[in-house]
């Protein structure tokens, strides 16, 4: 169940990605999204293939690792796939059958989307990778508190994805415990038939709620028995530091953009 | 043999980068009808140990050899029900056993689940009740509306009501006030001697189970570095500290009798009950012979 999710746990390889600011990270994530979208060529997907392994490689985690990340969306990228196939029409074709025909532009757009998508989710684990979920949230504070003034409440957005951030492993273990709990007495999962096997997940449903409330009510009891109050100015256990580094892995990103925009319009 | 581990390892997560061995190269053969205690210090893996005997856990490498089934590395593993049915493993945290709505559910969840009826369930979970000494009163609650304590034994009760042949249990006494825990250990003593169950018991409190259990193991870093009687474990004491444990204060108080009188090989008295009896004994001994002298 674990190694499903491994797109949201950090990988502590010590690289220098690792170390840097988190909202020149967050910048970049952004600035590749606008890439992902614009890259619409072949050329500009290869540019931005090479550019990404090189990012990867930075983090010194296998590149297999980020594959891994976007496993579970192939489903989702096959249904792309399929959707682009039947929509697009243009080109020579390739496989006819009765009045419904594949075309080569159908085939192409489609390789296209799918590949772009595992390009967007694979290289965003980036982040999560070599972010502390809490280095995360820190830096998305730190890039919203200019924003304050409009009325976005910056302190309760990221004191909430904190928490949210936290909860989704913890609700994971929590249901594979007591999965476990149940196969140690006899209900193995595994091998009950099906409809016994929905029964037992929605069965599952109750207790894990109820367990999500308690930890919840014991982690704001903690943090209020400690002090904690929103909107009291408190001092950072790791103040944000911009640097030489930070700048240089943006201005990569950006440089990688104009890229990409200027392979868009030749 | 009720249990045989050959070569057993076990990594979590063995195929990500998070991996991390929790056992390494384990051989061990615990007999049937006896009592064991497994003791080593925290992150030994004693929890990884004893999921791996009613196959909540498969080995990563090596063979485990529980009853008449076998769970081998790589091998598709048999049907696990049968297993289950007859391995009984309380988890280290109560939290961790229970999970339905309310304490009489959970308690008949393994019962029915092996095929029991209904009504032969509940009577089971009822025994169970008052073999842990809980109320009946309790029956009605839901799991988290009990004490830590009380939700301690109703977990161990949910497994006692399995009835298995073996009765696996991880720190069964750890939250449990001083008196809960000796009924628990002379409780695990009359199941293993009268109803002839072979028991196998995690715990911190070598001190408290040294009386009764035939056989320790002692674990540590991954590996089980001693597995003996009683008086195995009395010559080797030296190697706890080495283990991250420290030597029980009956054994000490053993050994220094043994140097005082030059005792050998004896059968080591190990509750404070049989130590009196047996420095009484030798003071008299003693006293004899001053007189022959005299
Ligand atoms: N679910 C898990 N995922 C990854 N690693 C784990 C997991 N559970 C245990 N470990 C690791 O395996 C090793 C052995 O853990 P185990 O729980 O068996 O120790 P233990 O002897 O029961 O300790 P304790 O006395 O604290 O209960 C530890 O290093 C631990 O960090
Ligand atoms: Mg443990």
């Amino acid at each position: 169940m674990h190694e499903k999710l491994l797109i949201g746990r950090l990988i502590d390889t010590g690289s220098p990605v690792h170390r840097l600011d988190p909202r020149a990270k967050l910048t970049a994530m952004l600035l590749y999204a606008v890439m992902v979208v614009c890259a619409r060529s072949w050329l500009a997907l290869l540019c931005l293939m090479v550019f990404s392994v090189l990012m990867m490689a930075l983090t010194r985690i296998p590149v297999r690792t980020y594959l891994k990340a976007a496993k579970p969306l192939r489903f989702l990228m096959l249904f792309i796939l399929i959707v682009q196939c039947f929509a697009v029409k243009g080109g020579s074709v390739l496989v006819a059958v009765g009045s419904w025909h594949l075309d080569s532009a159908g085939l192409e757009a489609g390789a296209i989307a799918a590949l772009r998508m595992v390009l967007l989710v694979s290289f965003t684990a980036l982040l999560t990778f070599t972010t502390s979920p809490g280095q995360l949230n820190q830096g998305l504070e730190g890039m919203l508190k200019p924003l304050e003034w409009t009325g976005i409440p910056a302190e309760r957005l990221s004191l909430m994805t904190g928490i949210a951030l936290r909860f989704i492993p913890a609700i994971l273990d929590e249901a594979q415990t007591i999965l476990k709990a149940q196969a140690s007495r006899g209900a193995d999962l595994r091998e009950l038939p099906w409809k016994e096997k929905a029964r037992m997940l929605t069965a599952l449903l109750v207790p894990v709620t109820v367990g999500a409330f308690r930890r919840a009510e014991d982690l704001t009891a903690s943090m209020e028995s400690r002090g904690y109050r929103i909107g009291a100015p408190r001092t950072r256990y790791r103040p944000l530091v911009w640097g030489q580094g930070e700048s240089w892995f943006v201005a990569a990103f950006v440089l990688m953009c104009l890229v990409i925009v200027w392979i868009g319009f030749y | 043999m009720a249990i045989q581990l050959e070569h057993v390892s076990y990594t979590y997560d063995a195929r990500s980068l998070l991996r991390q061995t929790a056992l390494q190269d384990v051989n061990l053969e615990l007999a049937e009808g006896l009592l064991t205690g497994i003791a080593g210090s925290s992150g030994s893996g004693k929890s990884t140990l004893l999921q791996l005997l009613n196959g909540i856990l498969l080995p990563t490498e090596g063979a485990v050899r529980v009853l008449d089934m076998t769970l081998a590395a790589g091998k598709k593993p048999p049907k696990l029900a049968p297993l289950r049915r007859r391995v009984g493993l309380v988890f280290q945290f109560p939290e961790q056993q229970l999970f339905a709505e309310t304490l009489e559910k959970d308690l008949m969840f393994g019962p029915v689940n092996f095929g029991a009826a209904p009504e032969d369930a509940a009577a089971r979970a009822r025994k169970a009740l008052k073999q842990m000494g809980l109320s009946e009163g309790l029956l009605s609650r839901h799991p988290l509306q009990l004490s830590g304590g009380q939700r301690r034994k109703a977990a161990i009760a949910s497994v006692l009501a399995m009835d298995p042949d073996i009765l696996v249990l991880d720190e069964p006494g750890a939250t449990l006030d001083q008196i809960s825990r000796m009924e628990l250990t002379s409780l695990l003593h009359y199941l293993c001697r009268e109803e002839g169950k072979t028991i196998i018991v995690v715990t911190h409190h070598i001190d408290e189970l040294l009386p009764y259990a035939d056989r320790w193991v002692i674990m540590h870093e991954g590996r089980a570095v001693f597995h003996g009687t009683r008086r195995g474990l009395v010559d080797e004491a030296e190697r706890l500290p080495g283990c991250g444990l420290s030597i029980p204060q009956p054994i000490r108080c053993w050994r220094e009798l043994e140097a005082a009188y030059g005792l050998q090989a004896e059968e080591p008295c190990l509750s404070p009950s049989a130590l009196a009896d047996r420095m009484v004994r030798l003071a008299s001994a003693a006293a004899g012979k001053e007189r022959v002298y005299a």
